[in-house]
């Protein structure tokens, strides 16, 4: 069986349909059939489905439009599992594959018999533009509750609720040229700059390349076109400087020529990729372009006209009508009444009588038509109707007849009697709307041309337009502009032109079309039937008139008080026809009227292409130390750091039972304090200076002294940003006269070594200095307790005397073997050693420490241990104690400020401003909760008096609170105004369930406050 | 000397080592596509690593002297000896990539430094904080396209080309020492992240891991 019986407006013959295949599909639960080469659309028309949807606001039956991007109509949701749900798909770029599973994204229950259709009829009546913002915006607290409501009522289709199977990717690409379009201006302009030796990417929205040529009824060199678009290509694929890409949509176009290109890879053969091989491909790919030159080759749309009832379903767009009878072998009717204002739209009565049936009459609203394709309909016999126009389609499903008239274009308005003509179908063209959506994106504003009565593209550097969408449309005219396009481009890429031979078209005459946009009725535009302008949005002409006398006169006004070309839609069929209505509304010319913004994207991209492959796993870098093996093994919890995933804490099983957080922080705490536990330290950042200048540099970039740091020894550094506040601190060791080491905090480590080489390059390029990263070469294991040199004793060669390895040295020896440097610094309090082996030996060095650790407690600790521990002795954090906000006498760290260096430093002329001098910043003290069973909670706001009106005065907040196993109690780091002098005094933190906490100010620090532990 | 603390990291004992890409064969392990893989990774581990910082007249007599190739005085270069295994990179005016076989990064700092004498500059040892990853294969190219922000293309990135730029969302050093292959250098803590995101990227071509 070669062709179904269902498939009653399906042609015997013609169409680029493979006949000889057929294809099963549901739409609506509804099964079906079609051929390779279909698209949804066309495979619904052919089995004479009439409705395919409900429209957005007055749930009107609706059937399809057009034959491309620019359907407003049939927008389904595919998918026959949740997992493989689409929304927002144009039937009419959707190719038919075998099961493939659509339905209406609008209509409940179901599109035929539509219970929101009664609501729609009334609601519409409520529902007149500028609704939402006067309806529903007040209360804005019950917005959620209606737009729940509209949203199921209008549908728009759902996402899928399932993960999705299928992955997704990005594409970099860089040419010369891009060319965006594959019809007759495309394809020549890409022939033209790739024979100049430009790298070209030619992308196509279509199943096909060839845009209208493949339907045309014109010939180049004496042949069919599409005999032409097959050599064109066949020499483009063959050039290794071409890349095509059929079925990519060029989805929005950004700045310095950077263009995003969505491409369908597998959507035309299923509804997942199918696997090949046992590979699943990529399904959809974002290709990032970068061009040199671009190339708009985008067409045409065709402009419907706006009469009433024009949204019933059986009216087409006339170039639709022809698309469907000579690419899909499909004639979407029997009796056709087309309305004209130009010659082009003759073809579709040309096709529709060739396809054996009946056109009642062509209306053209011209007095005296005239051209070779009038002819050929002359010639055919068809009945022309002359000065008037299809003012109303008849019918509720379907159209049943058209009402025409003659009617007066200047004075806007009906000029004589109505004639009722039955027929099924009515096709209308009024002229076309260059697809300038593209050029749009760039922010240059169109250009209107009064002689092809549309706007074309604005431009900007190194983009070039042409064919259609520069509103040339003449087939030889397109593609000598095209030619000129790409030699242009490739010129601008430093490639030759080469000579392309234009294959030689027939002219036709034609005669002018005229500006027809809105028809007149007989009733005025508020009160006679709906004409509508946006079919996706169901902005209707009325709706603007209304507009334009609510007083909203820039376009852009009444294209958010109706919705106009919102969405999905941008606008592609109704915005012209909309301005124009404006226009004549108040009584301007349209560019008088101006055009809206179209926006990216041209049509909608699935959320897998956009987001491609930095999703789950992958979706942002995870940094892991060379011991990451080891904590993943121990069942450590772990913290992300900036990248880096840092242990966290190490829950242990206890009688069968995993410890919580509180109770392993609680072990290694003590087992810090009172044996020896090791952390990872590897993440903080490490920067290698060298230089004859480099003290001098750290001098200049840290607050305080560093001219007698001698080899050997280690210190303490703090860094500020300009404005005195504290941005980095961190321990810097000198290893050679000329050599440091300086470590950063693990989330600043590449921000600071930006720093340094900008203030080294823009300030002081005199210093003789260099810095690199060394943050990844080595490993950092910190062991720090009691027992810590005892352990350490038993695998260095390092001589750990207390007098011969002081507190903030460092030594240079082997550590179990290893190459090492050990630093002999604490933030902990307690005795340290910090173990820097290179990376790739770490993990023997850990192992070796945990096999001579056992009997000394050794226990692994995280972060959260570190900073219980640090914050038991003061120690901040930076980025936890200060927020940018905070000074070094903020943090009562005068010790570290060097006054009287020589030089002036980062941050020092800041420190001298008046509100840097303030008695009552905000300092950091310590918190002892009254209750000592009490943990602060972090970020808690302080108050001196709670008994204060609200609002109280705040006067600081929590920074740090943790419990404490070693002191017992709950105990905090916050910042309080004035709060050094405050010692002593009680404050209070009301929290959010009315409990008040009372604490009182102390020293920050609990532990230890003589630091002898760490000097041991 | 210029006065600087050298420190020979390595130990010649027969003390294990872990490469970056240790932790990654065990959780993600090392597909083997056979002979139908399009694309071959294989990390050149344990190399040595030394970034040598200064003024390009003023190193450039000592590094050929000393390693018998020229400083790439010209960006975005990278110049090798005969046998491939030793590498000179353009990374910026003052900065250059040095990759020698393991092992010889301590003896060539040491040279250096004897034959750059009081001159300004800096050699810094990064032996442990980075690997090579090597692609190859015939979709090595497209693969890279999809990670690599900069244009892979062979009239834009012809051998002898490298750039520091942007991969997935980790920076690493691309670079072409010969016509089918290309080199990532990438820090040790993101080298789990790149070998997952290559293979999940390469897997429509079948990728194939040698160790």
């Amino acid at each position: 069986m070669s062709q179904s019986k269902q498939q009653v407006f399906r042609l015997k013959t013609g169409g680029r349909i493979d006949r000889s295949r057929t294809l099963s599909f549901t739409f609506n639960g509804q099964r079906y059939q079609g051929h390779p080469g279909d698209t949804l659309a066309s495979a619904l028309l052919a089995n004479g489905v009439d409705i395919v949807n409900r429209s957005f606001k007055y749930s009107r039956p609706r059937g399809i439009v057009a034959a491309g991007a620019e359907e407003p109509n049939a927008i389904v949701q595919l998918g026959s599992t949740e997992a493989a749900q689409v929304p927002n798909v144009r039937a009419t770029q959707q190719a038919l594959f075998d099961g493939l599973a659509a339905c209406s994204t609008n209509g409940w229950p179901n599109v035929q018999r539509d219970l929101m259709g009664l609501i729609g009829k009334l609601g519409g009546q409520f529902m007149p533009p500028g609704f939402y913002y006067k309806t529903f915006m007040a209360p804005a607290s019950m917005w959620l509750t209606y737009e729940k409501y509209i949203r199921k009522a209008a549908g728009l289709g759902r996402s899928p609720m399932e993960a999705d199977p299928d992955s997704y990717d990005h594409l970099h690409q860089h040419c010369d040229v891009l060319v965006v379009g594959a019809g007759a201006a495309g394809l020549s302009a890409a022939l033209a700059a790739a024979r100049g030796g430009a790298r070209v990417i030619v992308a196509d929205e279509q199943e096909e390349m060839g845009g209208s040529l493949l339907g045309s009824r014109e010939t180049l060199d004496g042949k069919s076109a599409d005999q032409w678009v097959a050599r064109v290509l066949e020499e483009l694929a063959g050039c290794e400087n071409v890349t095509l890409l059929p079925r990519t949509t060029a989805n929005g176009y950004h700045d310095h020529n950077f263009v995003t290109l969505h491409e369908r890879r597998t959507e035309h053969l299923g509804e997942t990729a199918p696997v090949v091989n046992g590979r699943r491909p990529v399904r959809s790919r974002m290709h990032r372009v970068r061009a040199g030159q671009v190339i708009l080759a985008t067409g045409a749309h065709e402009r419907p006209l706006v009469y009433a009832g024009n949204d019933v379903p059986g009216n087409l767009l006339a170039s639709a009508v022809s698309t469907y009878i000579r690419r899909y072998g499909v004639v979407p009717g029997r009796q056709l009444v087309l309305s004209t204002s130009n010659d082009d739209g003759y073809r579709a009565a040309l096709d529709w009588k060739e396809a054996g049936c009946e056109v009642v009459a062509v209306v053209d609203a011209r007095e005296a038509p005239a051209g070779d394709w009038v002819d050929a309909a002359r010639a055919q016999g068809i009945k022309i109707i002359t000065g008037s126009a299809v003012i109303e389609a008849k019918g509720s499903n379907r159209v049943t007849a058209a009402r025409v008239a003659k009617i007066d274009i200047g004075a806007y308005r009906v000029s004589g009697p109505v004639q009722e003509l039955a027929c099924d179908t009515i096709a209308s063209s009024g002229g076309y709307s260059p697809v300038i959506h593209l050029a749009s994106h760039t922010g240059a504003r169109p250009t209107w041309r009064d002689d092809i009565l549309g706007f074309v593209p604005g431009l900007v550097k190194g983009v070039h337009a042409c064919g259609g969408a520069n509103g040339t449309y003449a087939l030889g005219d397109v593609l000598a502009e095209g030619v000129e396009a790409g030699v242009k481009a490739a010129a601008a890429t430093g490639h030759a032109a080469q000579p392309v031979n234009l294959p030689s078209v027939e002219r036709l005459q034609q005669g002018p079309a005229v500006a027809l946009f809105q028809i007149p009725h007989e009733k005025s535009t508020l009160r006679g039937p709906k004409q509508f302008v946006d079919l996706q949005n169901d902005v209707t002409a009325a709706g603007i008139e209304l507009a334009t006398r609510e007083g909203f006169e820039s376009i852009e006004h009444i294209k958010r008080y109706t919705a106009m070309g919102f969405g999905t839609d941008q606008g592609k069929l109704g915005n012209i026809n909309g301005m124009a209505i404006a226009a004549r509304c108040l009584n301007r010319s349209i560019p008088e009227v101006g055009t809206t913004v179209f926006r990216p994207n041209y049509t909608p991209v699935t959320f897998g292409a956009i987001v491609g492959r930095h999703c789950r796993d992958l979706f942002d870098p995870e940094r892991y130390t060379a011991l990451h093996q080891w904590h993943v093994e121990r069942g450590a919890e772990f913290e992300d750091v900036g990248q880096w995933k840092r242990p966290w804490y190490y829950p242990q099983k206890v009688n069968g039972k995993t410890e919580t957080m509180h109770e392993a922080v609680a072990r290694e705490c003590l087992a810090v304090r009172e044996k020896v536990g090791i952390l990872d330290a590897s993440t903080l950042g490490k920067i290698d200076i060298q230089g004859p200048d480099a003290r001098e540099f750290l001098a200049r970039v840290y607050t305080n002294k560093w001219e007698k740091l001698a080899v050997g020894k280690c210190r303490y550094g703090l860094m500020c940003k300009d404005d005195g506040m504290v941005t980095d601190d961190g321990v810097t060791s000198c290893l050679a006269e000329n050599h440091f080491l300086m470590t950063t905090t693990t989330g600043g480590a590449a921000a600071i070594l930006e720093w340094l080489e900008l203030w080294h390059q823009t300030e002081w390029p005199e210093l003789d200095v260099y810095f690199s990263s060394v943050t990844d070469h080595w490993a950092t294991m910190t062991i720090t307790g009691p027992e810590a040199r005892k352990l350490l004793a038993e695998m260095t060669d390092i001589d750990l005397d207390r007098d011969s390895f002081k507190f903030m040295e460092w030594r240079a020896g082997k550590v179990a073997g290893v190459p090492a440097r050990v630093y002999r610094i604490s933030f902990t309090g307690e005795l340290t050693f910090e173990i820097n082996v290179q990376a790739n030996y770490a993990m023997h060095v850990w192992q070796t420490l945990f096999k001579h650790g056992e009997k000394y407690g050794l226990t692994p600790y995280g972060t959260e241990t570190m900073h219980v521990l640090r914050a038991e002795k003061g120690f901040i954090i930076v980025g936890q104690e200060t927020d940018g906000s905070v000074t070094p006498e903020d943090l009562g760290m005068q010790w570290c400020v060097g006054y009287d260096k020589p030089f002036s430093w980062i941050g020092k002329r800041a420190l001298t401003r008046t509100d840097t001098k303030r008695e009552n910043r905000k300092q950091l003290v310590g918190l002892k909760p009254k209750d000592p069973t009490v943990v602060l909670e972090e970020g808690a706001q302080i108050v001196f008096d709670p008994k204060h009106a609200i609002p109280m005065p705040m006067v600081g907040h929590v920074t740090s609170s943790y419990y404490s196993p070693t002191l017992d109690s709950g105990f905090a780091l916050a910042v309080v105004k004035g709060g050094l002098k405050k010692m002593g005094e009680t404050v209070y933190l009301p929290m959010a369930d009315g409990q008040v906490h009372e604490a009182e100010i102390v020293s920050t620090v609990f532990y230890d406050p003589k630091g002898e532990r760490q000097n041991v | 000397m210029s006065n600087a603390a050298t420190f020979d990291t390595r130990t010649d004992t027969a003390i294990p080592v872990e490469s970056p890409l240790a932790f990654s064969y065990r959780h993600s392990g090392a597909p083997r596509a056979g002979s139908s893989s399009r694309v071959q990774l294989r990390e050149r581990a344990m190399l040595g690593h030394l970034i040598l910082r200064g003024g390009a007249i003023v190193l450039d007599e000592a590094v050929r002297d000393v390693l018998g190739i020229s400083l790439p005085g010209k960006p975005q270069a990278l110049v090798q000896d005969a046998s491939g295994e030793r590498s000179i990179q353009w990374l910026s005016p003052d900065e250059w990539l040095v990759i020698v076989p393991s092992g010889e990064e301590f003896p060539l700092e040491t040279q250096l430094r004897e034959r750059l004498g009081d001159s300004h500059y800096a050699i810094s040892d990064v032996s442990g904080g980075q690997t090579v990853l090597e692609i190859t294969g015939e979709a090595a190219r497209e693969l890279l396209m999809k990670a690599v922000i900069y244009d892979v293309h062979p009239r834009h990135f012809p051998v002898g080309k490298g750039v520091t730029t942007v991969f997935a969302k980790a920076t690493t050093i691309l670079r072409r020492p010969s016509e089918e292959r290309w080199e990532l250098v990438v820090r040790r803590s993101f080298a789990d992240y790149c070998y997952r995101w290559l293979l999940d990227a390469a897997a429509e071509y079948g990728v194939n891991v040698e160790q």
